[in-house]
């Protein structure tokens, strides 16, 4: 009984976590109707600012964190800026946007690891040991549970953005066409320069708390992106709602696929998962 | 006085000219109708002239302004809208937000956090009582019929309050009561003193809404001037039976 709830309480923090690389993921593939792998080392560069900040310069945590959502959402709108949006402009296909992501988010980690190194490392010093609320038997730290809030928020917070302002009706009417969109008069550029913006800080957050949960390297982005992407196209790519139910839905599956068989199945658990909906439900389970 | 013209356009793909050295005078606050045969440059004519492709020679001039390169997101400050020979509409939005999204403030960052307010609902709530569609109003766009969604397309371009409306095929395909509807909304757009261009092929329609008619074949203007004149040429009862 308290095994179980202790894979409960895994499944959520797992879903939790990626549904905040989810998030900007789908929001961005809305927009674009690209595969942004590019989104991935924004979580790395969360991670790492937040580190620089706090262990190099010596700043204020909350400070550096802030620091940490905006730089990586900083990032990710200078990304678009200087490659996807000229690319988009000379009307590049979703082909050349996904290898550009990717050739970007190779360079980005390489320069991570030349100037932070590619060690594993930890934001928090390792005196400080996380707090531990229990739970019957089963355990969860305090980190864990903000990630579970925060992915909360996040998710509450982007559907409200999306449904309730202009803002968010542009981004909508731009995922739906956005040759018309500009025929109404929406700058087109600048809303996807935001939504990327929103979108990497959102990953960004991802990061800064995957690095207090365990660590960062500057390889973290691949890993926590193939999990964002599979829970995306489970949960029917670029549908903001698919995704957060993949992303859950990825966590169980996942958590409660190793408690018979070694962990380190897990990743052949993911892309097994991936592979099943690919054929039998390509759509997700969101998408009309 | 023209309002919009063009001088020697050119709009070539791959060798095909759509556009082929056209100059043409779209007289203001009147109906001017674009006629051709089918692939005879009529729509790449309005895809270029609301910015959608850009003009491999030659101008436009709007309101005394010449431009040779702009954005179709900035033809709306120019006064400028079109609808689409295919219909676009915003699929996964409801009718309501169709008309809504267009009313928007424009600046993004008032955007982000503007709600809509009282006037804009009762702008949309007005055209699509004037299209007969305002109880389709919570309904998808993507779901309603071929007509009804060319008619929330005219009500999106009126929504726009733009100076010159480019109508690309507005009538075809529609049920006569649909039908009477466009064509009262075109008259009543030239009784508020705004200039319409319709690229039609109802020979009837054109007689009978038309100030002025351009003829275009291959890209080029093969006749214009009033209707009456212009559908009797020889050449041009040529180029429509010609192909
Ligand atoms: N995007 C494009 N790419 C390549 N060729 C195009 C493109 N758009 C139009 N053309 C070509 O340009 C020519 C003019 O096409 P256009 O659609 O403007 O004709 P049209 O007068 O509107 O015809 P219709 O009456 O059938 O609507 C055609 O030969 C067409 O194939
Ligand atoms: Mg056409």
């Amino acid at each position: 009984m308290d095994l179980i709830m202790q894979f409960i309480i895994n499944s959520l923090i797992a879903g939790a976590t990626y549904t905040l690389v989810t998030l900007g993921f789908n929001l961005v593939y809305g927009a674009t109707k690209f595969v942004n792998m590019f989104h991935g080392v924004l979580a790395a560069v969360g991670g790492y600012t937040v580190f620089f900040f706090t262990q190099t310069i010596g700043i204020d945590l909350w400070v550096s964190i802030i620091v940490g959502i905006i730089g990586a959402g900083l990032v990710g709108f200078l990304a678009d800026r200087f490659i996807f949006s000229t690319l988009r402009i000379k009307k590049a296909s979703n082909l050349v946007m996904f290898i550009a992501s990717l050739g970007a988010f190779i360079v980005l980690q390489a320069v991570l690891a030349m100037v932070f190194t590619s060690q594993f490392q930890s934001i928090v010093h390792s005196v400080d040991s996380p707090r531990v609320y229990e739970i019957g038997s089963a355990a969860i730290t305090h980190i864990q549970l903000l990630i579970i809030i925060t992915a909360l928020f996040s998710s509450f917070g982007l559907v409200l953005l999306l449904r309730f302002t202009m803002f968010g009706k542009a981004v909508k009417a731009i995922s739906d066409d956005e040759e018309v969109a500009k025929i109404i008069g929406i700058d087109t550029n600048k809303i996807i320069g935001y939504v990327f913006f929103i979108g990497s800080a959102i990953a960004g957050i991802a990061g800064i708390l995957i690095g207090f949960d365990t660590g960062i390297q500057p390889t973290m982005g691949l890993a926590i992106l193939l999990e964002g992407a599979t829970a995306s196209i489970i949960g029917g790519i670029g549908n903001l709602y698919g995704g957060i139910a993949g992303s859950f839905l990825l966590g169980f599956v996942e958590n409660f696929g190793i408690w018979k068989i070694p962990s380190e199945w897990k990743g052949a658990i993911t892309f097994s998962v991936l592979i099943i909906f690919l054929i039998f439900r390509p759509q997700g389970i969101f998408k009309k | 006085m023209a309002v919009l013209q063009t001088n020697k356009l050119e709009k070539h793909f791959d060798g095909v000219y759509a556009i082929d050295g056209l100059s043409i005078e779209v007289p203001k606050a009147a109906i001017t109708s674009i006629i051709g045969p089918n692939g005879s440059g009529k729509t790449t004519l309005i895809n270029v002239l609301s910015g959608m492709l850009d003009i491999d020679g030659g101008s436009i001039v709007l309101d005394g302004i010449r431009l040779s390169r702009f954005k179709s997101h900035e033809i709306p400050m120019y006064g400028l809208t079109r609808t689409f020979q295919e219909v676009r509409l915003f699929n996964q939005m409801t009718v309501l937000d169709n008309i809504l999204v267009v009313l928007t403030e424009r600046n993004v960052f008032s955007a982000l956090f503007e709600r809509h307010s009282n006037l804009h609902f009762m702008r949309t709530e007005e055209l699509l009582k004037k299209i007969n569609l305002w109880e389709k109003r919570n309904e998808l766009a993507g779901n309603l019929s071929y007509g009804q969604r060319k008619l929330i397309e005219i009500a999106r371009a009126l929504a726009m309050e733009a100076q010159i409306y480019l109508l690309d095929e507005p009538f075809a395909g529609l049920f006569p009561e649909m039908l009477k509807v466009v064509v009262d909304i075109v008259k009543e757009l030239k009784t508020r003193g705004k200039t319409v261009v319709l690229i039609e092929h109802n020979m009837d329609l054109i007689r009978e809404l038309s100030d002025y008619v351009f003829v275009m074949d291959s890209g080029k203007l093969l006749a214009d001037g009033k209707p009456n004149e212009v559908l009797n040429k020889r050449e041009v009862i040529e180029a429509y039976l010609g192909e």
